[in-house]
């Protein structure tokens, strides 16, 4: 088993969480693209201040995993692209 | 040059304010101006501050993101530790800013923004290589 999982580095944090963001960036629909950039900050909050390594690679691994899940669901959402824009979108007149 | 500048003064009510207007036009894009030199521009060689708008404009978004009230003092050379934000926050605010701007900023010069100062002189350099 991966015993010597060592614990990602602040870059690789940074870097991960910066992917995300950007992934985000990417979804048409105003509920999703919000959503995802709220719960990434928000668990990356969360865990911030993991001490023990191994819960921290843990951690680390499964944030990967939300951004391969998100990358593909950006993919599949923009392909059915909604043709109104959610009301939050239109810019205050 | 001159002639330009005469035939639009021949067309607005106020030929003054029509230079101003035209000059403002013009100054974003950098070929041919010469002739009109009633904004300094920032040279790229020399490293000077960053735009005041760009400034102030880093300064809404930091406030924005940081949820800072008001009257709380944010200038050119506030750290962004010192405003309360983590690492966290700093990429937060960067992705805002790269959104705004319509940029996109490296891993690398992400990492090293610590003032707004930076941030601002980073946007300005993006922009200028865009235009």
């Amino acid at each position: 088993m991966a015993a010597a999982a060592a614990a990602p580095t602040r870059a690789e944090v940074l870097a991960l969480f910066r992917s995300l963001l950007r992934t985000a960036k990417q979804f048409s629909d105003y509920n999703i693209r919000e959503y995802t950039r709220r719960r990434g900050a928000d668990a990356f909050r969360e865990n911030r201040a993991l001490a023990d390594a191994q819960a921290a690679a843990a951690a680390f691994a499964e944030g990967k995993k939300h951004l391969e899940v998100a990358k593909r669901q950006a993919l599949v959402y923009s392909l059915y692209a909604p043709k109104a824009k959610s009301v939050m979108e239109l810019k205050v007149q | 040059m001159a002639s330009i500048a005469g035939s639009s003064a021949l067309s607005f009510a106020r030929p003054v304010k029509a230079i101003n207007t035209n000059s403002l036009a013009f100054s974003p894009v950098r070929k041919g101006n010469t002739f009109l030199h009633l904004q300094p521009m920032p040279m790229r060689s020399v490293s000077c501050a960053a735009k005041k708008d760009t400034v102030d404009k880093v300064c809404e978004i930091v406030k924005k993101q940081l949820a800072l009230p008001d009257h709380t003092e944010v200038c050119g050379e506030s750290k962004f530790s010192e405003l309360g934000a983590d690492s966290l926050d700093t990429v937060e605010i960067v992705m805002g800013l790269e959104e705004h701007f319509d940029i996109s900023v490296e891993e690398s010069s992400a990492q090293t923004i610590a003032t707004v100062e930076d941030a601002a002189d980073l946007i300005d350099k993006l922009v200028a290589g865009k235009a």
